[in-house]
């Protein structure tokens, strides 16, 4: 059986016969015969116009060529040709794409359930030691004039009773919106409580936040945050601590709705009306709160507001009877002025 | 002996309805792989596109495999991305956060260079590779440098291309080629690259002075324009409301255009290197040359970027396919090769694909 050969080391084409001896050959040409080798040595190579090409194992440029393919009787010696590549060529194009779809599939579930998964896995103290790591960026800034931090530990204790944890500030910061660090710190924002038109609207916002600590709906989607600024390659140079993070995470809609479902069930334990929170929301969706546009952004992009939420509330409200304000006049005065009158309490400015 | 002054030596024998199914498996493998097939795709489109590259008298074959180019990119992201990463995120912010911009500042230029000498490694070795998996009559290229000295020269050559406000970018791109060619070889045999800046530095010249010429015109139109204004000729334009977007377009206009002019005229640059770059060229022998002339290169790109937004982007699978077929078409050898003298490289077969050059995103050669 005549073939083209190269041996790897010369450039010159050789034609010599192959002369098969059991599971191998030896290559025989004219004065010259090289070999023996072993037909299982032989790796195939891509087919060219018609010829079968081989090359031997543990040498790179040693090649033969049978001229238009593999005579019958030596096919069932000869290896088979790779295509697309190791199991795929196996198992099949087809097979092969439908097994690797399934598994990419499961990859991407796996990777977006991994926050929620990893987040429950998270003991409470670590939650908390973290949560108490990131509030060291608003420690500072914490709010307490004069009868400021009673009147807001009393309204939390109407919404939340019997919960000793729940640590609730508020921080010198003129912007609308408010903050749910990991271990169940809530931090309100100071422009929040300026747009709030009552406290009860201030107590909806709490028992909305005080439900993303039930479900632990933070620690998940800080670690989403996470993963997705590792994935997408999140070598911007945007680590400037982990408020941008935290402003930055928006909670799924699914989480958001757990959420306001808390928040009503809380009001209406407390026997607050859930109207005000609604109107809050409403004012917030339509931009009315009098304080620009720009600073309602920033709760509107964290929480996504929608008519439905609101309507929520109002429905609500239809099971509600003696209910009464969360804080008297006196309390909601002191609240609001909580930062104005408490001289530690740093300048408004925006530091990140 | 082989004379290859009378026929083409080189000659691409492919057909894309060939290649077709190679690229549209490739295609849905990579998708249902989430990526991770791309460096099968790459190897199996090169050893189509080789296979069907004739040189003289037999086919080139590309004996590289989908492995090497994943640990490659692997390697070259643990090595170096990760580390990068990690030094810009982390160190700079942390440095700047207490108040150390003059370290950051230094460490950000010591990034940038660093940026720079990879680059120039990158390049080099992933010419290397290309050469030590390409095998013409079982001969295959390569090596025996690393490209460390390369990525130093690189560096100082970007540099000082950057002092002299770019007018040194001829000499840089001419002498870099020369340079890393010039450590490359075939079998036995080392090429040479004798490059020159001169004969291209003119059509560089019209790139590098056309951003100028185009700012003078627009003035000279807007001056135009308000004299016309003057004399009342706007009274023909839309009024009121439609002025900004009439002005929008017109800003929009000269945007685009600029951008295809400077792009055609960065082409016009371009086809004068490679060819000079090529015509340089030597291997015992043998001597190169590239025809392509710059509208050669305009309809390359114009076909690759019609035939991607015509087909929304599928046709991207078939860009490489042109790219290969354009190069070999306008490829040519003259020379002699001694077969018997051609003897088997005894450069270092690089472990590794070019993970580098895929990690920066550059092409080779």
């Amino acid at each position: 059986m005549r073939v083209w050969h190269y041996d790897g080391v010369s450039a010159l084409r050789r034609a010599p016969e192959l002369v098969a001896e059991g599971d191998a050959f030896v290559l025989v040409e004219r004065d010259r015969s090289e070999g023996p080798y072993r037909f299982a040595d032989l790796v195939a190579r891509d087919t060219v116009d018609g010829d079968a090409i081989y090359g031997l194992k543990g040498s790179s440029g040693w090649r033969i060529g049978f001229p238009g393919g593999v005579p019958a009787d030596l096919s069932a010696l000869l290896p088979s040709p790779t295509r697309y590549g190791g199991f795929i060529d196996r198992i099949g194009l087809w097979p092969a794409a439908a097994l690797c779809a399934m598994l990419a599939t499961i990859a991407v579930a796996a990777f977006l359930m991994t926050p929620a998964l990893v987040a429950r896995a998270v003991p409470r103290s670590v939650e908390r030691k973290l949560g108490d790591m990131m509030a060291g960026d608003f420690g500072d800034r914490a709010c307490a004039g004069p009868n400021g931090p009673q009147a807001l530990a009393a309204l939390v204790a109407r919404i939340d009773p019997g919960d000793p944890d729940a640590r609730v500030s508020v921080v010198n910061l003129p912007i609308v919106n408010a903050v749910t660090l990991p271990g169940g710190r809530i931090v309100l924002f100071d422009g929040l409580i300026k747009a709030a038109a009552s406290p009860d609207e201030v107590a909806g916002v709490i028992a909305h936040e005080l439900g993303h600590v039930r479900h632990r709906d933070v620690l998940e989607s800080l670690l989403r945050q996470l993963g997705l600024s590792v994935l997408l390659g999140g070598l911007d140079g945007h680590v400037g601590g982990y408020t941008n993070a935290l402003l930055a995470s928006a909670y799924s809609r699914d989480a958001e709705a757990r959420a306001d479902g808390y928040a009503i069930d809380a009001l209406a334990q407390a026997h607050i009306s859930p109207l005000p929170t609604a109107r809050f929301f409403k004012r917030l969706a339509a931009g009315e709160d009098g304080g620009g546009i720009g600073r309602l952004t920033a709760y509107l992009s964290t929480h996504p507001m929608s008519q439905d939420r609101a309507a929520r509330f109002i429905a609500a409200a239809k099971q509600h009877h003696d209910d009464r304000p969360v804080l008297n006049a006196d309390q909601w005065g002191a609240l609001r002025d909580i930062c104005s009158t408490d001289p530690n309490a740093r300048a408004p400015g925006l530091r990140f | 002996m082989r004379d290859s002054s009378g026929t083409k030596a080189f000659a691409f024998t492919g057909d894309w309805r060939e290649f077709a199914p190679i690229a549209f498996t490739n295609l849905l493998l990579s998708i249902v792989t989430l990526g991770v097939y791309l460096f099968w795709a790459r190897t199996r489109e090169r050893r189509y596109l080789w296979s069907r590259t004739r040189f003289i008298d037999d086919r080139l074959e590309w004996t590289g495999t989908g492995r090497e180019l994943m640990v490659g990119y692997g390697l070259a992201m643990l090595i170096f991305v990760i580390p990068f990463g990690f030094i810009n995120l982390v160190v700079l912010n942390s440095a700047v956060m207490r108040g150390h911009e003059g370290l950051a500042g230094l460490i950000g230029l010591a990034l940038y260079l660093a940026f720079f000498f990879l680059t120039g490694v990158a390049i080099f070795r992933a010419l290397r590779y290309r050469l030590s998996r390409t095998l013409w009559h079982g001969i295959r290229g390569g090596s025996d440098t690393f490209g460390l000295a390369f990525g130093w020269s690189y560096l100082w050559k970007s540099v000082l291309g950057s002092f002299s406000l770019g007018l040194l970018v001829p000499w840089t791109m001419t002498s870099l080629w020369n340079e890393r060619w010039g450590e490359m070889s075939f079998g036995p045999y080392r090429f040479e690259a004798n490059a020159r800046a001169a004969p291209v530095f003119v059509r560089f010249l019209l790139f590098y002075l056309a951003p100028v010429v185009f700012v003078f015109a627009v003035i000279a139109l807007a001056v135009l324009g308000v004299v016309a204004g003057g004399l009342g000729s706007w009274r023909s334009l839309p009024a009121g409301g439609a002025a900004p977007f009439v002005l929008f377009a017109v800003v929009a206009g000269f945007y685009v255009l600029f951008f295809v002019v400077l792009g055609l005229i960065a082409l016009v640059y371009y086809a004068a290197y490679f060819r000079e770059a090529v015509g340089a060229l030597r291997l015992g022998d043998l001597d190169f040359a590239f025809t392509a002339t710059t509208r050669d290169w305009i309809a390359l790109f114009a076909g690759n970027i019609a035939l991607v937004v015509g087909t929304l982007g599928i046709g991207q699978i078939f860009v490489g396919y042109r790219n290969w077929s354009f190069f070999i078409r306008h490829m040519h050898a003259y020379g002699e090769i001694d077969l018997a003298s051609l003897t088997q490289s005894t450069t270092r077969r690089p472990g590794q694909g070019e993970g580098l050059l895929d990690a920066f995103d550059i092409g080779a050669i």
